[in-house]
């Protein structure tokens, strides 16, 4: 039973591999034809439109967004946590909502909250 | 060579292109080739064939095991040749490979591009491809394949190369996982999961991973910028598209795909959960990247976004990749909204003359078993599937012609604020439809 159960989630991954057998052939047959001509100083630089690049390729970026990264990973959660009550709710009896709907009332002022603190820039 | 010129004095310019050609040195060449074959074929090939043979499960037709002896000679009887063919499409690789799985997932992928590219030069009063294949530039396709296979492949000096050559193959593989979980036909599914939104959510969470890792590995401003971007964009509508299918498994009271688009055999569930199914389209859109989302891959500000430094081939598997994600999430809000393969019989009943007298061709009579080879409510299934797949496809790729682009903070204010309230809204228009008694067990409906 469990075995079944696991070999439908593993055609997933056959699918994936097929995928990947599929196509990595492209690749390899396209290094084979292609022309591989000699190197000059800038053919290997980051492309940045044909300026000489400076600096480094990964940057630095703003902060500011960065409260919705830490959002995400509690809220994501959280809704994943909705379908076990979503998935059973017709063989629930419809008292088991309440407390849910308490749920969904936490979940949304934390949101709230979270989405207020992430608007004040000057903490970022 | 140009001293073989002028040695000639141009007298014999046509010996130039072969000068040194023999017909004893060409076909010596050829026998050449020829052992090697035969060399290679005897000593790895059939070896490899028999090893493969023996491995395999083989079916049994009309009471006798398949051996591969059998499935050579019947094969080359065309009256039972189509039990072995009905026997080889009920395996997992068929199923993979061809129908539900990838081959049907790419003939779409192409077709999407095709119109795209017609469609979208029509709004903007272009003519779009055409010279390419007599047809209205139906071999463009074809032609942009060959040219990327054809172009080099560079790679950044400061790339982290192993991380950046599997990038666009694990984008094409998470792709194509995602399209082994969407039903096509009752029954016709490559992983009929019994948590089929679950897996879904899991496969698409891959994405923004695949992308901001080749956008690090590339060591270029370019794309490190558009990873990060695609990493806020899917980040922020990743809750939305999780909550606005979660009133569709509460009305379905299931969350296997499967289970889901067998329960709106009659309505389908955007009748009900309009909110929601506008709330998951606007959300496809920025799964896809695609206009207004584009950001991270805005060609008019950073020159490609995440896929700057790709070239060649790679830039062609990404493109693939983006294409099966497409066709994967039309297909998707088909099946959670649109009611996946329900609809009227549209498909005509294959006759039944040719199986009880056989086809009559004058005086010769042929009658074969096994027809017919796919029954009617599977082809009316994939008719209608493809049918609504299309149209969806056809309103994620009507945007880009309309729409301009807009900011990131419109888009996460877009996403966080608005989406994930009008997605809360939705659960509670499930939860007041359950509970006033018009869905649901012992409901009106």
């Amino acid at each position: 039973m469990v075995g079944e159960l696991a070999g439908n989630y593993g055609n997933i991954l056959l699918m994936f591999g097929f995928a990947v057998v599929a196509v990595g052939p492209a690749l390899i047959i396209s290094r084979m034809i292609s022309p591989r001509k000699r190197s000059n100083p800038v053919k290997f630089l980051p492309m940045e439109c044909g300026q000489v690049p400076k600096g480094e390729g990964r940057t630095h970026f703003m902060m500011q967004y960065y409260a919705y990264i830490l959002m995400f990973v509690v809220f994501d959660v959280m809704a994943i946590f909705l379908y076990a009550w979503g998935g059973s709710i017709l063989m629930l009896p419809k008292s088991a909502t309440l407390p849910l709907i308490a749920f969904l009332g936490i979940m949304f002022a934390a949101m709230a909250f979270a989405l207020y603190q992430s608007q004040r820039r000057n903490i970022w | 060579m140009e001293f073989e010129l002028l040695a000639c004095g141009g007298r014999q310019i046509m010996s130039v292109i072969a000068p040194t050609f023999r017909l004893s040195y060409f076909l010596k060449s050829i026998l050449d080739n020829v052992f090697w074959i035969i060399v290679l074929v005897t000593l790895v090939g059939i070896p490899a064939i028999q090893i493969v043979l023996f491995y395999i499960e083989m079916p049994v037709i009309n009471g006798e095991l398949l051996t591969p002896f059998l499935a050579l000679t019947w094969l080359a009887d065309p009256s039972r040749a189509i039990p072995i063919v009905k026997a080889f499409m009920y395996t997992d690789f068929f199923r993979i490979a061809v129908f539900p799985g990838f081959g049907l997932a790419a003939l779409v992928a192409a077709g999407t591009i095709f119109v795209e590219r017609k469609m979208l030069a029509k709004l903007q009063l272009r003519v779009g491809p055409f010279y390419c294949g007599k047809v209205e530039g139906i071999l463009q396709l074809a032609g942009d394949g060959l040219k990327l296979i054809s172009k080099e492949i560079i790679i950044p000096a400061k790339a982290d190369k192993p991380i950046f050559w599997i990038a666009p193959v694990a984008f094409v593989g998470t792709a194509a996982a995602f399209v082994s979980l969407i039903p096509v036909a009752p029954g016709w599914v490559v992983a009929d999961v019994e948590l089929g939104v679950l897996a879904v959510f899991a496969v698409i969470g891959f994405f923004p991973i695949v992308t901001v890792l080749s956008a690090w590995s590339a060591n270029s401003k370019f794309p490190f910028i558009g990873g990060i971007r695609a990493l806020h964009q899917m980040i922020s509508f990743e809750i939305p598209l999780i909550l606005s299918l979660l009133g569709v498994v509460m009305l379905a009271g299931t969350m296997s795909l499967t289970g889901i688009a067998e329960s709106q055999e009659f309505i389908p569930w955007i009748v009900f959960l309009p909110v929601g199914a506008i709330v998951f389209f606007i959300c496809i859109l920025a799964e896809l990247e695609r206009i207004p989302f584009d950001l991270p891959e805005a060609e008019s500000e950073i020159v490609a976004g995440w896929l700057t430094e790709f070239s060649g081939m790679m830039y062609g598997l990404v493109q693939l990749g983006t294409y099966l994600k497409l066709y994967a999430f039309a297909a998707l809000f088909t099946v959670m909204f649109l009611g996946g393969w329900s609809g009227p019989m549209l498909w005509p009943p294959f006759p039944e003359e040719i199986i009880t007298d056989g086809i009559q061709l004058g005086p010769i009579t042929a009658t074969i078993p096994g027809l017919p080879l796919l029954d009617q409510a599977m082809l009316n299934g994939v008719l209608w599937f493809l049918l609504k797949t299309v149209a969806v496809i056809f309103f994620i790729l009507l945007p880009r012609g309309v729409f301009p682009r807009i900011r990131i903070d419109m888009l996460l204010s877009l996403g966080w604020y608005k989406l994930i309230g009008l997605s809360f809204i939705n659960i509670f228009i499930a939860l007041a439809l359950l509970y006033a008694g018009v869905l649901g067990p012992g409901g009106i409906i």
